[in-house]
C-alpha cells in the first residue's frame, strides 16, 4: 500500500515553471491547516462554555443535533480503516462543504464569534480538493464511484437545516467535525504516505 | 366489697395499659434506632472516564453511604440522540466501581450520557449524569521501552533517550498522534528538567556532569487529551570523562604557579643586580688623568699643569672633544681692580658707579649680552691695555664702549653655542665659591709652560692675538680674551661653533707693566689657521677666566678644563655641553681636561672656547 510515486512531483497542466508540490508535502500542509482549524473551534467552544453557558440554566449538554449527522462518517478506528481512500476523501469533503455556509453566517450574525472560520474551512476544502485531484492523477483514487463528488450533490443531503441550530450547537458540532476531518486526514496520510510521523 | 373489686380491676387494667404503652414506647424506641441505618443509598458520583487508546474507555464512580443495606451500583448510559438505555457491559475488568466499555460498545464522536445508580432495599439513588465524548477523554499509557545511552560528541558526552509509544496506542495508522515530554534530573537533585520532544521518539541531552547519575522519565499526550503518567524512572550513570582532563589541567596550573613563585623569589633575591643590569647607573664623570686623591692631597701644582694642557686656540678639529670652552666673564672694577664680585645677582663691585644694573662681571646677569658688555666696559677703562697689533681694538676697548660692547656682544654668541646658559653659568659661578688655583697651581715660575709669567710679558707668541693674563694671589692677571684681530664684533657675532673656528682672535699680553697694565699683543690669526693647523699656540693651553671671585680670585677655565667651583657649575657645564653642538667631544687628558670633578667637559670645537676679556684671574685650586 505504500505509494512509491507519491514523492515524485507532478505538474498538471504542463505549466511553465510549475512548482510541483509533493504529495507528502501537500498532506503535511493540509494536516497542519486542519489542526489549526480544530484548535480554533475548540477554543471557541471552551470560551462559550466558560462565559456564556453558566448564565443559562442548562444542565448538561444533551440534545445536540448537528446538521452533519446524516453524513456517514466512520465512528471508530476499524470503521475508518475499513473505509477506502476515496470514501474518506469524500467524507472529508462533505464535511468541509457542509460547514462553509453556517460558519459564514455565524461570523456575520453573531457578535460573540469574531473569528471567521468559514475562510479556514474554505481553504481547507480547496486544499483537500487539490489533494484529491493529485491522488487521482497519481492513480491512487481508483474507484470511479467514489470520485470527487460535486459540491451540489453534497449539499442536498442535509435533513436538518443549520439555521435552526443555536450558537452553542454550532460551536459544539463544528468542534467535533473539525476533529473528524483532522483525524480522517491523518488516517489518509498514514495510509498513502506513511514515511513521516506515522 | 364489689366496689373495691371493681376499683382493683380498673387499676389493674390501667396498669396493664401503662405497661403496654411503656412496652410499646420502648419497642418503638428500639425500632426507631434501628430504622436510621436503613435508608436510600447515597448519591454516587462519576469520578472520571478515561480512554487509553481512543477505542475503549472506562468510567469510575465513587459510592456514597449505602444506607445500612446492601447497595448495588449500576451504570446506565445512553448514546447521543438515542433514547435506548444501555447498561454497563463490564463491571469487573477495570476494577471496583468501574465500568469498562470495550471496542464494540465504544463509539467515537458520539456523546455518551452516563449515569450511575445506587440501589438498596429501600430504593435507588441516581447520580448526576455525565456527558462524555471519547475523543476528549483520551489518556494514554506511559511510553514504553525508555532507553538511555551515553554517547560522545567530539569528546563531550551526551545522553540519548529513546522510547516507544504505549503498545495500545495506534499511531501507525494515524489514529492517534502523540506528543512526548521528558524530564531529567541528577540523582541528588530535587528539581526536574523538562523537555518537550514533540512527536519524535528520540531526544538528546547535553551538558552533563561527568560522573553523575541521571534519572529520566517520559510521558505522552494525544492532540487533545490528557497527559499520561510518567514512565518508570530510568537511571544512567555518566562515566567520568573529564576526570583525566581536569587532573591534567590542575597539575598544569599548580606547576605553573609553583614556577611563578620560584621566579618571583629569584627576582626578589637578585633584585639589586637585576636593577643594575637593566638600568645601569649613570657613570660618574671620569676625567682622564684626573685623580681625585691627587687633588685632595693638594699637590696640585703639577697636576694642574698637567691638566691645563690646552691648545688654544683649538687646533684640533671642531669635533675635538677636548675643547671645552666655557663661558667666562671677567669684570674689572673701576678701580682697575679686577675682581669678580660675587655679590649674588650683582657680580659687580659696588663701587662701580654704573647706574645700570651693574651686571658687569657677574655671572648672574640676566642679560648675557650686557653681561660682558658692562664688564668689558669696565674692564676697558680700567685697564690700560695696550695692544700693539690691535691698537684700534684696544682703542675700541677704551674709547668705544659701544664697540667694545659690540665686541663683547659677540662673545656671548661665541659662548652661546657652547654654553647656552651663560647667564646661568655666571650665576653659578658667582654664587659658588671661587676656586682659584693656588699659586702653586699657577706658579710664576711657570712650571706651566703656557702660563704667562706674571711679572713679565707672557710667553705668548706674538702671533697670538689673545691676551693672556696670569693672575694669582699676587694679583697677576691672566686673561685670555678671545677676540678677533680687529676686535670687530661682527667677527664673532655669527660664530657657529660647530662650524669653523673663526671667532677666536687673541690678544696676547706680552707683559704686564704694572699690576694694572697689561700689554696686549694681538695675535693675528685667521680663521683658517684656526682650523686646526696654523695655530702656533697649539701647544699652549689657555685658561679661561670664568669669573672673578670676591677675593680677587679669578676662576680660570681652561678650554677644556673647568674648575669645578661647585656642583652647580659643573652641572651647568655639563648642561652647556649637552646643549652645545654636536661637536662636543670628550675631554682627553692630553688636550683639555677639565678640573671639574663632576663632569667631563667637552669642547665644542675650537670656536667654542670662551674667553674672557681682561680680568684679574685668580686660579684657585680646585675643590672637590
Amino acid at each position: 500500500m505504500l505509494c512509491s510515486v507519491c514523492t515524485a512531483p507532478v505538474c498538471t497542466n504542463a505549466q511553465v515553471g510549475c512548482h510541483a508540490v509533493s504529495l507528502n508535502n501537500l498532506f503535511d500542509r493540509i494536516i497542519q491547516h486542519s489542526a489549526k482549524m480544530h484548535r480554533v473551534s475548540n477554543d471557541l467552544h471552551q470560551q462559550f462554555e466558560l462565559h456564556v453557558l453558566p448564565s443559562r440554566n442548562q444542565v448538561g449538554r444533551g440534545g445536540h443535533i448537528c446538521h452533519t449527522s446524516t453524513i456517514m462518517t466512520p465512528n471508530g478506528k476499524e470503521n475508518a480503516q475499513r473505509m477506502a481512500r476515496e470514501g474518506l476523501t469524500q467524507v472529508i469533503l462533505q464535511l468541509l462543504m457542509a460547514w462553509t455556509d453556517p460558519l459564514m453566517n455565524l461570523h456575520h450574525s453573531s457578535t460573540n464569534v469574531s473569528v471567521d472560520m468559514s475562510s479556514m474551512v474554505g481553504e481547507l476544502r480547496r486544499g483537500v480538493q487539490r489533494l484529491a485531484e493529485k491522488m487521482h492523477t497519481l492513480g491512487l483514487l481508483t474507484d470511479p464511484d467514489s470520485s470527487v463528488v460535486s459540491p451540489e450533490a453534497l449539499m442536498t443531503s442535509h435533513p436538518v437545516p443549520w439555521r435552526l441550530m443555536n450558537l452553542y450547537d454550532i460551536l459544539y458540532c463544528f468542534r467535533r467535525d473539525s476533529n473528524k476531518v483532522h483525524n480522517y486526514l491523518r488516517i489518509l496520510k498514514c495510509r498513502i504516505v506513511p514515511e513521516h510521523g506515522c | 366489697m364489689d366496689r373495691i373489686i371493681a376499683t382493683a380491676e380498673a387499676l389493674w387494667r390501667m396498669m396493664r395499659r401503662i405497661a403496654e404503652i411503656l412496652l410499646l414506647l420502648h419497642w418503638f424506641n428500639l425500632l426507631s434506632v434501628e430504622g436510621t441505618r436503613y435508608s436510600l443509598p447515597g448519591k454516587p458520583t462519576l469520578t472520571r472516564c478515561r480512554s487509553p487508546e481512543k477505542e475503549t474507555f472506562t468510567c469510575w464512580w465513587e459510592p456514597s453511604f449505602d444506607g445500612g443495606l446492601s447497595t448495588t451500583y449500576a451504570l446506565y448510559y445512553c448514546k447521543e440522540n438515542s433514547d435506548t438505555v444501555h447498561e454497563c457491559p463490564d463491571y469487573h475488568t477495570a476494577g471496583v466501581n468501574s465500568c469498562f466499555f470495550n471496542k464494540n460498545n465504544t463509539s467515537i464522536w458520539v456523546n455518551y450520557n452516563i449515569t450511575v445508580v445506587a440501589t438498596n432495599a429501600l430504593g435507588s439513588t441516581f447520580s448526576d449524569p455525565v456527558e462524555i465524548d471519547v475523543v476528549y477523554i483520551v489518556m494514554p499509557h506511559p511510553p514504553e521501552n525508555v532507553g538511555v545511552t551515553v554517547l560522545e560528541d567530539k569528546g563531550w558526552p551526551f545522553l540519548r533517550l529513546s522510547w516507544e509509544p504505549p503498545h495500545k496506542v495506534d499511531t501507525r495508522s494515524g489514529w492517534i498522534t502523540l506528543i512526548y515530554e521528558l524530564r531529567v534530573k541528577l540523582e541528588e537533585e530535587t528539581e526536574w528538567e523538562m523537555h518537550l520532544a514533540g512527536q519524535q521518539k528520540m531526544f538528546n541531552i547535553f551538558s552533563l556532569r561527568s560522573g553523575g547519575t541521571y534519572l529520566v522519565q517520559v510521558r505522552c499526550k494525544p492532540d487533545h487529551g490528557f497527559w499520561s503518567e510518567w514512565s518508570s524512572t530510568t537511571s544512567i550513570k555518566v562515566p567520568d570523562y573529564f576526570q583525566r582532563e581536569r587532573s591534567v589541567w590542575v597539575m598544569i596550573m599548580v606547576s605553573s604557579a609553583f614556577i611563578f613563585l620560584i621566579i618571583t623569589w629569584l627576582i626578589h633575591i637578585n633584585s639589586h643586580s637585576l636593577k643594575h643590569y637593566i638600568l645601569p647607573p649613570v657613570p660618574g664623570p671620569k676625567i682622564k688623568g684626573f685623580d681625585k686623591q691627587f687633588m685632595k692631597d693638594g699637590k696640585s701644582e703639577g697636576f694642574f699643569c698637567d691638566l691645563v694642557s690646552i691648545h688654544f686656540p683649538a687646533t684640533t678639529t671642531p669635533n675635538d672633544e677636548d675643547l671645552l670652552v666655557e663661558y667666562l666673564e671677567v669684570c674689572v672694577p673701576e678701580e682697575q681692580e679686577l675682581k669678580m664680585e660675587d655679590k649674588g645677582e650683582d657680580g659687580c663691585p659696588k663701587s662701580e658707579s654704573s647706574t645700570s644694573d651693574c651686571d658687569s662681571g657677574r655671572g648672574s646677569c640676566d642679560s648675557q649680552t650686557l653681561l660682558i658688555d658692562k664688564c668689558f666696559k669696565r674692564v676697558a677703562p680700567g685697564l690700560d691695555i695696550e695692544c700693539s697689533q690691535t691698537g684700534t681694538g684696544a682703542n675700541e676697548i677704551q674709547d668705544s664702549p659701544d664697540v667694545s660692547s659690540g665686541r663683547v656682544k659677540t662673545w656671548p654668541s661665541v659662548y652661546s653655542p657652547l654654553s647656552q646658559h651663560p647667564v646661568d653659568l655666571m650665576h653659578s659661578l658667582d654664587k659658588s665659591k671661587q676656586h682659584c688655583l693656588s699659586d702653586t697651581l699657577f706658579p710664576s715660575d711657570s712650571s706651566c709652560p703656557y702660563h704667562s709669567h706674571p711679572d713679565h710679558s707672557t710667553n705668548d707668541n706674538p702671533d697670538s692675538t689673545y691676551w693672556k693674563f696670569c693672575f694669582n694671589n699676587k694679583q697677576r692677571l691672566l686673561l685670555r680674551p678671545q677676540m678677533e684681530t680687529q676686535w670687530q664684533p661682527h667677527a664673532y657675532s655669527e660664530v657657529n661653533i660647530s662650524a669653523t673656528v673663526r671667532s677666536s682672535d687673541y690678544v696676547e699680553a706680552h707683559n704686564i707693566s704694572d699690576e694694572n697694565t697689561v700689554v696686549l699683543h694681538s695675535v693675528s690669526s685667521s680663521h683658517d689657521d684656526r682650523e686646526g693647523t696654523g695655530y702656533k699656540y697649539q701647544g699652549e693651553d689657555y685658561s679661561h677666566v670664568q669669573r672673578v671671585g670676591s677675593d680677587n680670585v679669578l676662576m680660570l677655565q681652561r678650554g677644556l678644563m673647568k674648575e669645578p667651583v661647585d656642583t652647580g657649575f659643573c652641572k651647568n657645564q655639563q648642561a652647556n655641553r649637552a646643549a652645545g653642538t654636536s661637536d662636543t667631544s670628550p675631554i682627553t687628558r692630553n688636550q683639555k681636561p677639565t678640573v671639574c670633578n663632576e663632569t667631563t667637559l667637552s669642547v665644542n670645537g675650537p670656536a667654542a672656547n670662551g674667553y674672557v676679556d681682561t680680568a684679574t684671574m685668580f686660579i684657585k685650586p680646585t675643590q672637590d
